[in-house]
């Protein structure tokens, strides 16, 4: 496979010129008039950014983590996905803000940013969306730090780099740290039951309208929490992609019984509010789900909030499957 | 028959009628392949069993509630959307208009993406309702508008259908969740349509087929041109008020189930118009059985091209469509209606 | 005979008086939507400042006006006439009002080459302008290739350019559906088309590339009126049919090809500026001017209108220009309907 071991290759050198760059440029460049500085590593390479930034715009998925860690914020991006989550403080602050881009990166309003007078802009989209910026504008106007989505439960460490690259990495320890302790008891509790036991995972997101289903396994976002409290989602893709396609597939409707056939216990992507979505309702209603052991037993149980992508959010998420699986302790 | 004389090369009746039995023997053999083909391997004899001595098995369930009804849809939607085609080409006298230029499509993708937004489109009949109202106000409009000339008729129709699309990108950008659901339903396909209520459709599309089979020896008269037409005796502007309600109709039901196949309607007339020269009715006799053949056998494509997962349909048709009708148009030219 | 030569005498007449007319008023129009376009941003500033700024004035707002907004004003202005323009030359070549260069598979063709570079190669902006630029190209010389040879040329340009949409367009909506819903929206937003962001660095070689085209095309600008009014009087008056032809989709491409690489496939324009155009000067065929004028105020009025409509947050101008395009060619049309 030539082409990943050359990405590997670049991506080395990539490294070791950034570092050797860094090491350079901290001890030539004289410290910034208006605080410290330091190297921070990010998407799209090693950006010299504030120690302390004092105004921050945040785009994408940066934006609930940013508004959860408690960062300086003066204009983010809106963010319709994420609003069922949001806390009560965190949402009053999201109406709160300036919107400098819309859902479309492509339609950043650089004039609004500019305004906005930010000194670290901190973009969380997918890589290849930052084709739609314009990158050297933004940098004109404040250091731009790209950080975005990878796999489905590397949310952890993105919104951990992008709290870290605004400064506020105290407030989200704090989260996550509650975060941890919260699995740990629920872990703790269902020891006895969950590890035992093999776990699918029927999903809601992407192509699940047409005749497909969603089957999900370890580490993909209906998933990922409940794994943290002890349970495993048996087998693998058939053909492993990128990002999602790594631990999520679409198997026709007909592959069902063959694929959940060994399932012990079913989960299941339900709405923010309980409610069942389309594609999953399709699986639900039809005959050949009917059929399967696990729905025979009585054990198939709805996830609320798999979509979390925030400490604080994934709090609700575990909460939700704490509720959800809880049947499973008395039987 | 003043008729004969306008198209060249046409072929004799016998023949039409040899290839059209043909047509329909190919039609049924493909409909038994794609009962027999998908994801799930199931042996021909268990197949057979299914289907005419079911025991309540696995594979039974996947044959009688999966692939017969989605062989069934294939045969309607396919049949519509052929003879669509050809009631559009007749009355809009362009070889290259098909039925989502009336704005049929644009105007169901509209109602579509609106009615997500607003949170109407969570069951399938929610859905189909929409698609319908969205292809019948459309039509209406464009007709409303441009019922003037063919020309006229044409402009309007796209001219409607880049409204109605660019106010639900512009909606669909917007509001990601909208974008999620649309995107799915963007790709017309047959898989997972069967729980959705499909007999009010069918027989929509069922009584309009009937429709445009009594329809077609007036619009025979159409197609020679407005004032030949009214020298035959034909009420030109009744006819083709007629022909707008069938294709809307027929598209709009078609559009329901499947989402928008665009090819299908354009193609379809052109393969027909091979065999059946310039005669309407024996045009929408061969649209109305090369129609369910494409489509069944794009369907049957749909679900053996990838390891995983399908194709949509309308992915299928347009690459089988196309380079027939590259290749058509390099062997005889473009036809004239 | 007199009479008729007379009446064709007189009938052109009347024509260019309308034209002059018509060309004078839109580039008035044109004029405003710029200096409107100036004044319009994040912060409004006014008429005088806006030339302060031009004629070298200093301070932040100044550098806002002279760097980011004139660029995309001045973009907006020479893209749309530059697609209007295009459009002409197709839907006179084609016959056909829906022979815009979309027929030729230049849009499809660049969405699927910008679509290889988002998702397959790690997108940068150098390679979604490769991509988009190759991908139309090539759908583009398929085309024509493949609708060379005899026949009737429109038609079966239009015919073929169908069919190898329809493929395109199929191979797009899937890359779409199988791509995250981020990457897709910021594709799909890709496609519609839009002037936000574009700076000098991005407009110095269209913009002269498009002059040369528009330059060239004016200078076969006689010509192709004579080949618009029918094969056998391009032929009488000694026009090479074939060799213009050529040209004059290599300029109609060329125009497209251009603003494609730096907006994005803004497509309703090439379609709706023409028919506009030629409705508002009363002629015959599909004249040129009009429609490249009409491409510019439309582009400008719906840049403008995509910024202020959802403020701060804005859409991509290809679908702005999309809706009110249809909308007016809408109106065009009914009031005709009401008049007979």
């Amino acid at each position: 496979m030539p082409v990943p071991t050359l990405a590997r290759v670049t991506g080395a050198l990539v490294l070791i010129v950034g570092l050797v760059a860094g090491c350079d440029s901290g001890a030539a460049e004289p410290a910034a008039p208006s605080g410290a500085t330091r190297v921070f590593t990010a998407d799209n390479g090693d950006i010299t950014i504030p120690v302390a930034p004092k105004r921050v715009v945040a785009t994408g998925y940066a934006v609930p983590a940013l508004l959860e860690a408690g960062a300086p914020l003066v204009g983010i991006s809106t963010w319709q996905r994420g609003l069922p989550m949001m806390s009560a403080k965190d949402r009053a602050a999201y109406d709160r803000l300036a919107k400098v881009a819309g859902e479309s990166a492509a339609e950043t309003n650089y004039e609004a940013i500019a305004q906005a007078e930010p000194d670290l802009i901190v973009i969380g989209v997918p890589k290849p969306v930052l084709a739609d910026i314009d990158l050297d504008r933004l940098r004109a106007i404040a250091p731009v730090v790209a950080l975005g989505p990878s796999l489905p439960s590397a949310w952890r460490d993105l919104s951990r780099k992008q709290a870290d690259a605004a400064g506020a990495l105290a407030t989200f320890d704090t989260v996550r740290a509650a975060y941890v302790d919260k699995t740990k008891q629920l872990a703790a509790k269902y020891a006895g039951v969950l590890p035992k036991l093999k776990f699918a995972h029927l999903g809601a997101y992407g192509e699940v309208a047409n005749g497909n289903f969603q089957r999900e396994f370890n580490g993909s976002w209906g998933t990922n929490v409940a794994q943290d409290l002890g349970a495993n989602y048996y087998g693998e893709v058939k053909v492993k992609g990128t990002g999602s396609k790594a631990v999520s597939e679409y198997p026709s409707i007909e592959e069902l019984p063959s694929a959940f056939a060994a399932a012990d216990v079913i989960t299941y992507t339900v709405s923010a509010d309980g409610s069942v979505p389309k594609g999953v309702r399709y699986v639900l209603d039809s005959e050949l789900w009917k059929g399967l052991p696990a729905v025979k037993a009585g054990k198939i149980y709805p996830l609320r909030y798999t979509e979390a992508a925030t400490y604080g959010s994934a709090m609700a998420t575990a909460d939700a499957a704490d509720q959800a699986l809880a049947p499973l302790l008395t039987s | 028959m003043t008729t004969v004389h306008a198209a060249p090369a046409r072929p004799r009746s016998g023949t039409r009628r040899a290839w059209l039995v043909v047509a329909l023997v190919v039609l049924a053999a493909v409909a038994v392949v794609s009962v027999g083909v998908g994801a799930h391997a199931i042996a021909p004899a268990a197949v057979l069993r299914a289907l005419f001595a079911p025991t309540g098995t696995g594979d039974d369930a996947v044959v009688r509630h999966i692939r017969a009804p989605r062989a069934l849809l294939a045969v309607g939607v396919g049949a519509a959307l052929g003879v669509a085609g050809v009631l559009v080409q007749t009355i809009s006298r362009n070889p290259l208009a098909e039925p989502g230029i009336l704005g049929v499509t644009t105007g169901a993708g509209f109602a579509i993406t609106l009615g997500s937004a607003a949170g109407l489109t969570a069951t399938g009949a929610g859905e189909l309702m929409l698609a319908v109202a969205g292809s019948v106000l459309a039509t209406v409009i464009v007709h409303a508008v441009g019922r003037g000339s063919p020309l006229r008729l044409v402009l309007t129709g796209v001219a409607l259908s880049a409204v109605l699309s660019g106010v639900s990108l512009g909606t669909r950008l917007l509001l990601p969740d909208v974008f999620d659901a649309y995107r799915f339903w963007a790709v017309g396909s047959l898989a997972g349509r069967e729980q959705s209520p499909m007999l009010l459709p069918l027989l929509a599309i069922g009584l309009a087929l009937v429709g445009a089979v009594l329809l077609s020896r007036q619009l025979d008269a159409v197609a020679l041109g407005e004032t030949v037409a009214r020298s035959l005796g034909a009420n030109v502007v009744a006819i083709r008020a007629g022909a707008l309600v069938l294709i809307t109709v027929l598209a709009g039901a078609a559009t329901a189930i499947a989402g928008p196949i665009l090819f299908v309607g354009l193609i379809v007339p052109h393969l027909a118009r091979r065999v059946a020269g310039g005669s309407v009715p024996w045009l929408v006799a061969y649209a109305a059985v090369l129609g369910p053949i494409l489509l069944l056998v794009s369907d049957v494509g749909s679900r053996v091209l990838l390891p995983t997962g399908e194709v949509p349909v309308a992915f299928v048709t347009a690459f089988l469509g196309a380079p027939v009708l590259i290749w058509a148009v390099r062997r005889y030219g473009a036809a004239p209606l | 005979m007199t009479a008729v030569v007379l009446r064709r005498g007189r009938f052109s007449v009347r024509v260019e008086r309308r034209t002059l007319v018509v060309t004078v008023v839109a580039l008035v129009v044109i004029a405003g939507l710029i200096l409107l376009g100036l004044c319009h941003g994040a912060v409004w500033a006014s008429p005088a400042k806006v030339f302060a700024a031009l004629t070298g004035g200093h301070g932040e707002s100044a550098v806002v006006i002279r760097q980011w907004r004139l660029p995309r004003v001045l973009a907006a202005a020479v893209f749309g006439a530059a697609l209007g323009a295009a459009g002409a030359i197709f839907q006179g070549l084609t016959r056909n009002p829906l022979g815009s260069p979309e027929v030729i598979g230049l849009d499809a063709g660049a969405y699927t080459g910008a679509l290889v570079a988002l998702t397959v190669l790690s997108g940068t902006s150098g390679q979604l302008v490769t991509g988009a630029v190759l991908g139309g190209l090539v759908a583009a010389a398929v085309v024509y290739l493949l609708s060379r040879s005899g026949g009737v040329f429109g038609l079966r340009l239009v015919v073929v350019g169908i069919a190898v949409n329809a493929m395109l367009t199929a191979v797009n909506s899937w890359i779409v559906l199988r791509a995250d819903l981020e990457i897709a929206i910021a594709a799909v937003g890709w496609s519609a088309g839009s002037l936000n962001g574009i700076g000098w660095d991005d407009v110095g070689v269209p913009f002269a590339v498009i002059g040369v085209l528009l330059a060239l095309l004016a200078s076969r600008a006689r010509s192709a009126q004579q080949a618009d009014l029918g094969r056998e009087v391009a032929i009488a008056t000694g026009v090479g049919l074939d060799r213009l032809r050529l040209q004059l989709v290599f300029i109609g491409v060329g125009c497209t090809a251009t603003v494609t690489a730096v907006a994005g496939p803004i497509a309703f324009i090439a379609l709706a500026a023409p028919q506009i155009g030629r409705r508002l000067v009363a002629a015959p065929g599909v004249p040129v001017l009009p429609a490249a004028l009409t491409g510019a105020v439309l582009l400008l009025a719906t840049d403008l209108l995509a910024q202020v409509l959802l403020a701060p947050v804005s859409l991509p101008a290809g679908v702005v220009s999309t809706v009110v395009g249809g909308i007016y060619l809408i109106w065009l049309l009914a009031r005709k309907v009401g008049r007979t």
